[in-house]
């Protein structure tokens, strides 16, 4: 997924595929890498999106003002993206059970965070089976995100 | 001189990019690299008679050779102990053309080291191995010492104390290294120094290494291609002359914990190594130019200046801060960015770094760079090569 | 960003140290008054503020938005993304401030106790199930920690630990643990400025404990005699019966004699911290950290690897007395540990 420079237009993920099947996966499987360019409109949106009004998440000069570089993302959208990106390998089946963030340094606008992922195991949790994913977050500033997501997929191919 | 000196080179080297996520599987990875490094010898697969790689490797030589449309195969062998294999590799086929088993031989590494399984992560399987290293590792793994670094940490706590050295000290391996991997475009810290300062800022893994002690964990491949100095000179690059080629294992040795001897502050399987690569060579520490030496962590980079006599015990750290190991230094050292800062192909990239600087080709490339000192995996038994220009 | 030492020596002069009563004081009060009352988000879950989120974020994932869709998914129809949980009840933009909010009373005594910045490190969201259209969320807010004051690379601050349960009814939807940084920015007047780790590889991971069984032992019969000897209470070193030579870690041939009878004594358990490690992340399955860990000679003249506890990180040096002690770790393996020496023994 990409926002393109001038932040106006946002180019939807387009899930329509199909949904992986528990026999799949296994552990130590990596997810594919993703960018997406962290522009202002970005930062903006989703804040307003997840309701989240802190100034320092759309108004740049009482952000600077603050100590911060610039705007940068709230917490809301960092644990969003990271379900968002183990879903959208996934597929649109797969059972979210839970989202766990890290933070490290902030991401600001301007800056492009990149996501890499892996399966880490296989857990049985509440009478299901579920992978245990980590999801990292890099900025360019270093480490933004440290996540790890619980995940339930189909045993068979419905 | 003796044994095997002289009589093998390098013709070929080759390497996948270095990544995070390569996405593609470590016998692609294995199979490009050795491509490229036989494509870089002016040779056919066809030719090549003869493979090597660690016994770590996930890669079968006979895999690596259906991939590449190789022929029959006279030579294979594996190397144990992890990166203390990287030089040990070469070593193999050296030996394998002077005694004439074989007349090509590549050594290849491939692994997706940090999408896949990654090393500096706790590897709880390796303790319970009903194998007598999963009982030598039933000492420190459940014990809660479960990581390289940790393992590596205990020495260097202990070297530390006994020289007064001090994170500093490590820290300044780690901005030379990152300066070099700075101006080396294959690198993954290209143009991304580091100061002494962020070093210092920079977390703690496990006291007394920060995070900027420790190497990176990468995806990527590196194949070398060996045969005889006189077919070499026929081959479209300068051979990179093995000189000398050695392994080490010292006494009461463990793999990343020989906590047991009487000295934790040397590294007696590399002194080891050193002294036979000398003998073999014919040189000494005075006649090298560059030292690529192995930098998982960098305590152990001081502890290989110390042990290969290029300064005397507890002496790396002024050695160092007196600007040795930098490109004008008296000896350049990871001129590539080590490790630390180009990746960590468990050693075998250094070699392919050694080769550029005789072929002077390198990056980074030092004046008269004539003999290359080469070391693999530290805390692990070991090995080093001499390479040198005809 | 974490704690990257603990301080648990006490302040040193009576100003700080009367406000970390004051700190204390308030955590107390304030986790004692548990749950608050739940707060009722302002709409119900609904397709216009999905759609918000998933355009802004760029999820298509059409079982949140393609209602032909999600009738024949394993849902049956629309849904809510799981990570939206927290947006159904945020304050929005003129928030009411809710007089049982313990985030609130608490920030509040640590603004006042002089740590006015803050930095959330860490959130744990679990979804009990998937939110449908017109459910109406509401949340509630307990203070569960407060720990320090800890030294970290933003300065030293306070850790909050808060839990965060959504309600439809009376029925447990979704939940979060939610802990951030109140902390004293480093440099006095200088405004708090998150400070970025110089760009390293990611070997590591944070330093919370992460469940995970003990890693456990291959024991054999060279080695079992010591893993019985841990669980019995003794530290046992292995002795050659020939010729005596004591030997750690222990092996079936005497590497002195070539004797293959060894036998044991039991040490006296005492010895001095020849090298040690504080071991930060990555995480180790079934240790909390940080974790010293200490190689300890022996007064027998041997060296055995152990945990070392009962003393503070910074406080531990080479050369420290110190006796053993066993920790039983599942059924079978008893690990030895480490100790300050007591005066006495």
């Amino acid at each position: 997924m990409l926002a393109p420079p001038n932040g106006r237009e946002m180019i939807m993920t387009v899930v329509a595929g199909r949904t992986l099947t528990a026999p799949e996966v296994v552990p130590g499987t990596a997810l594919p890498e993703e960018r997406i360019e962290v522009s202002p409109t970005f930062v903006v949106s989703t804040a307003i999106a997840t309701r989240d009004f802190q100034d320092v998440h759309h108004d740049r000069d009482l952000a600077v003002a603050k100590g911060s570089e610039d705007i940068f993302l709230n917490i809301l959208t960092t644990t969003g993206l990271v379900q968002r990106y183990v879903t959208d390998w996934a597929g649109p089946e797969a059972l979210v059970r839970g989202v766990s963030v890290k933070l490290g340094v902030p991401c600001y606008a301007h800056d492009t965070l990149t996501l890499f992922g892996q399966v880490l195991e296989q857990v049985e949790e509440s009478s299901e089976n579920r992978l245990v994913l980590e999801v990292l977050g890099r900025c360019g500033r270093g480490e933004h995100v440290r996540g790890t997501v619980r995940l339930v997929l189909p045993e068979v191919e419905s | 001189m003796s044994g095997v000196s002289g009589i093998a080179s390098i013709a070929g080297i080759g390497a996948t990019e270095f990544s995070k996520e390569s996405g593609r599987t470590e016998l692609q990875l294995a199979a490009e690299a050795t491509r490229t490094a036989l494509d870089d010898a002016g040779l056919d697969p066809s030719e090549v008679d003869g493979m090597v790689t660690f016994t770590m490797d996930t890669n079968t030589e006979t895999a690596v050779a259906r991939e590449l449309g190789m022929g029959e195969l006279s030579f294979f062998s594996r190397v144990h102990y992890g990166g203390g294999a990287a030089c040990a590799t070469v070593q193999q086929a050296a030996m394998a053309v002077t005694t004439g088993m074989a007349e090509v031989v590549v050594c290849y590494r491939a692994f997706n080291e940090r999408s896949g399984q990654r090393f500096g992560q706790v590897q709880p399987a390796v303790a319970g191995a009903a194998t007598s290293a999963g009982v030598d590792n039933s000492w420190s793994y459940p014990l809660g010492l479960g990581t390289p670094g940790a393992q590596v940490a205990m020495f260097a706590r202990r070297y530390m104390h006994t020289f007064g050295a001090t994170s500093e000290d490590f820290g300044r391996v780690a901005v030379t290294d990152r300066k070099h991997a700075a101006t080396n475009p294959n690198a993954w810290f290209y143009q991304r120094p580091i100061t002494l300062a962020e070093h210092q800022d920079s977390k703690w893994i496990t006291e007394p290494l920060h995070l900027l002690d420790c190497c990176q964990e990468s995806d990527g491949g590196v194949a070398i291609v060996v045969t005889s100095t006189e077919r070499a000179r026929d081959l479209p690059h300068p051979p990179a002359v093995v000189q000398a080629a050695a392994q080490g294992s010292g006494s009461d040795q463990f793999t990343m914990t020989s906590y047991y001897r009487d000295d934790l502050t040397g590294l007696p399987e590399m002194g080891l190594v050193g002294r036979q690569l000398w003998q073999q060579a014919g040189l000494g520490p005075q006649d090298v130019q560059v030292g690529i030496l192995y930098d998982h962590f960098t305590p152990f980079v001081l502890v290989q200046l110390e042990e290969l006599g290029f300064c005397g015990r507890g002496e790396a750290r002024d050695f160092i801060a007196d600007g040795a190991v930098e490109l004008d230094g008296r000896l350049p050292i990871n001129t590539h960015g080590g490790q630390l800062g180009e990746a960590y192909i468990h050693g075998m990239n250094g070699i392919t770094e050694g080769v550029r600087q005789v072929r002077g080709t390198a990056v980074n490339q030092v004046d008269e760079a004539h003999n290359v000192l080469v070391t693999a995996g530290t805390g692990v038994p070991t090995s080093g090569l001499v390479l040198s220009a005809e | 960003m974490t704690s990257t030492a603990s301080s648990a020596t006490a302040a040193k002069d009576t100003g700080p140290a009367r406000d970390n009563e004051s700190v204390h004081a308030a955590a107390e009060r304030i986790s004692a008054a548990g749950e608050s009352r739940p707060r009722p988000g302002r709409d119900p879950v609904n397709l216009p503020m999905i759609h918000n989120w998933a355009e802004a974020l760029g999820d298509g994932n059409p079982v949140y938005t393609n209602a032909e869709y999600a009738e024949t998914s394993v849902h049956g129809g629309l849904v809510a993304p799981p990570a939206m949980a927290q947006v159904w009840t945020m304050g929005g933009l003129h928030p009411e401030p809710a007089p049982d909010d313990p985030m609130r009373a608490m920030t509040a005594a640590l603004d006042e106790a002089g740590y006015t910045s803050v930095v959330a490190t860490n959130c744990e969201q679990t979804y009990h199930r998937y939110l449908r259209h017109g459910e109406h969320v509401a949340v509630t807010t307990k203070l569960e920690e407060v720990t320090g004051p800890k030294r970290t690379g933003l300065g030293e601050g306070w850790f909050l630990t808060l839990r965060y349960t959504w309600y439809v009814d009376t029925e447990a939807v979704a939940e979060m643990m939610f802990r951030l940084l109140k902390f004293r920015p480093a440099d006095g007047d200088e405004p708090a400025r998150p400070t970025p780790e110089p760009a390293g590889d990611n070997t590591a991971d944070e330093s919370d404990p992460r469940t995970g069984s003990p890693i456990l032992p291959a024991i054999n019969r060279d080695t079992a005699y010591f893993w019985e000897g841990t669980a019995a209470g003794e530290l046992r070193i292995q002795r050659c019966g020939r010729c005596g030579l004591l030997r750690h870690p222990p092996g079936p041939m005497c590497s002195e004699c070539g004797a293959t009878k060894p036998t044991h004594l039991v040490a006296c358990g005492h010895g001095q911290v020849y090298s040690y490690v504080v071991h930060h992340r990555p995480p180790v399955p079934g240790k909390e950290l940080p974790l010293v860990i200490a190689l300890v000679e022996l007064d027998e003249g041997v060296r055995v690897l152990g945990e070392l506890h009962g003393i503070d990180p910074d406080e531990v040096h080479i050369g420290l007395d110190v006796e053993v002690f066993f920790r039983q770790v599942d059924e079978q393996v008893t690990l030895p540990c480490w100790r300050p020496r007591t005066e006495g023994k």
